[in-house]
């Protein structure tokens, strides 16, 4: 069944138009990529997805079932959680309480003391999902008591997908992965993502960099001006001079 | 200098409740980025109606009541100032609040009139140590401040609502994203923060009368040592507290009664100045 779909979305900040009609699908276990120049609505894409914005037109599904306008929350609790553009860690917080947050949102609801009895109930398998992020990502364990905030960039991208994992998605969202960081870092992160991916977990990513995108990803939409202008399997898009002389800067990149 | 230490105990009493107001003041803004003109009031509402209930039950029992009602109070002032969708701006939220305290001066006068009120304090006999007169209520504010001090910090480091609390300052967008309802998050830190500042109410009127105009200078004074630490620490805000509090009883014993709340509103100036240019940005 498919996951997310989105049914001619349209997102409108007072009369400017960011998204402009955009249907696209993203099923179990795939791996999908949105890209697109800087203002082609990409995050309010994503926005819209996670409940950040009120969508104008358009529909948001999550397992067929209508989520348009539900709140962020609800969003987390169906299995979508997202990792936003430029990390927004908690930054006064030790990376562990960063993780731990991220399971007690998806818990927490308008009744603080429920909710903070459920997360509290759940406690054994809250710390058995804590140290399967440690596994997967064991940089973390290293840093699980240091302010998020004076970890290097990559850690702290290292900490906002670990955070996003203790809510335990079926779909992981991911703004501009490889903003700021070194093409090394990206790739290592990129690599892990695959292994998440095999583990079931789907995969939208947001990227300006259209070679990451089609590496990782199996499928693409390319955004231009709230619309989608192409979409395909990544080996196709690549292989079109329009995207290649648009996103890859001519004659290099492709899919690896 | 017998004068010196009795300005000093009796300062370090006063501002315990300085630091308590600023405690409260520093949980609200780093759980929600509002300053809390209302704060103060609170203190008030829960004096004075410790002293009304009081002709009717124990004092004790009244003072838990007091305190549960203006944590009810507290609430209702949150989801005020944040706004029902929780989306009203900082600046907004603020002004709603100095709107409220404004308000909340004529309801008090009206339910509880313009006389100032007191009550008996934990106990009348007060100790002498070397000529010093150091009454036990001053000792119970003092120790209920480095407690509120040593709870607030726990609670804020290590329990799940805490660091909640924290990572809705830290950012509201991450905190958003990942299910936290940022309403729900004001209005635990109001609560808390309001029935801390009721406590510091209650055990204040024993020894300084509170009237329904006492709200400005309490929050003041909490203000000002609140921005000892740029409204971001606990522990300064705590330090502010005591240091105000003992500066102003020695400006009121040498020099003149009148410059009290002067001196609040120097240090806070004076501090805010000097740390615009960097983190505060109040």
């Amino acid at each position: 069944m498919t996951l997310l779909e989105l049914d001619h979305l349209v997102v409108r900040y007072g009369q400017a138009v960011a998204v402009d009609g955009i249907s696209l699908t993203v099923g179990a276990g795939e791996r999908v990529a949105l890209i697109g120049p800087n203002g082609a609505g990409k995050t309010s894409v994503l926005n819209a997805v996670c409940g950040v914005v009120r969508p104008a037109a358009g529909r948001v599904r999550i397992d067929g079932r209508d989520l348009t306008g539900a709140t962020p929350a609800a969003v987390v609790r169906r299995g979508i959680s997202q990792v936003p553009e430029g990390r927004h860690v908690f930054a006064t917080l030790p990376v562990e309480a960063n993780l731990l947050l991220g399971a007690y949102g998806r818990v927490f609801s308008l009744e603080i003391v429920s909710s903070t009895l459920r997360y509290v109930r759940s406690r054994r398998e809250v710390r058995e999902r804590l140290d399967r992020v440690y596994e997967l990502l064991p940089k973390l364990h290293e840093l699980r008591d240091r302010p998020a905030g004076r970890t290097s960039g990559g850690e702290q991208q290292m900490v906002a997908i670990g955070r996003a994992l203790m809510a335990e998605p079926r779909l992981l969202a991911i703004d501009e992965l490889s903003l700021g960081l070194a093409p090394v870092l990206v790739q290592q992160l990129a690599e892990f993502l695959l292994r998440l991916n095999e583990q079931g977990v789907a995969i939208l990513l947001v990227d300006q960099s259209a070679s990451l995108a089609f590496s990782l990803c199996e499928r693409a939409y390319v955004l231009e001006t709230g619309r989608v202008v192409l979409e395909g399997p990544s080996g196709d898009l690549a292989g079109r001079s329009e995207v290649r002389s648009a996103y890859l800067g001519g004659a290099s990149g492709g899919p690896s | 200098m017998t004068t010196f230490f009795q300005l000093v105990v009796v300062g370090i009493s006063t501002g315990s409740v300085f630091a308590i107001v600023g405690m409260s003041l520093v949980l609200v803004y780093r759980a929600t980025g509002i300053v809390n003109f209302a704060q103060g009031v609170f203190a008030v509402l829960a004096g004075l109606l410790t002293y009304s209930l009081g002709k009717h039950m124990s004092l004790p029992l009244a003072a838990v009541l007091a305190t549960l009602v203006t944590a009810v109070v507290a609430t209702l002032v949150a989801v005020v100032a944040v706004g029902i969708r929780g989306r009203t701006t900082h600046l907004a939220s603020l002004i709603i609040t100095v709107g409220i305290a404004i308000l909340a001066e004529a309801v008090l006068l009206a339910a509880f009139g313009e006389v100032p009120r007191s009550y008996s304090a934990v106990s009348d006999r007060a100790w002498d140590i070397g000529g010093v007169l150091v009454q036990p209520q001053y000792a119970v504010l003092t120790v209920v401040a480095l407690a509120a001090a040593v709870g607030l910090t726990l609670f804020l480091r290590h329990t799940i609502v805490g660091q909640a609390l924290v990572a809705s300052a830290d950012s509201p967008r991450a905190a958003e994203l990942i299910g936290l309802n940022l309403r729900s998050v004001a209005v635990i830190a109001f609560a808390v923060a309001g029935a801390l500042t009721a406590i510091g109410g209650v055990l204040l009127a024993p020894t300084v009368p509170v009237a329904y105009s006492s709200g400005l200078s309490i929050t003041i004074n909490g203000f000002a040592a609140a921005v000892v630490g740029g409204l971001a620490s606990i522990r300064l805000a705590l330090l502010g507290g005591y240091a105000l509090g003992v500066v102003e009883q020695l400006v009121i014993g040498y020099v003149d009664p009148q410059y009290n709340l002067i001196i609040a509103l120097v240090v806070m100036l004076v501090l805010i100045g000097w740390r615009s240019r960097g983190e505060l940005a109040v």
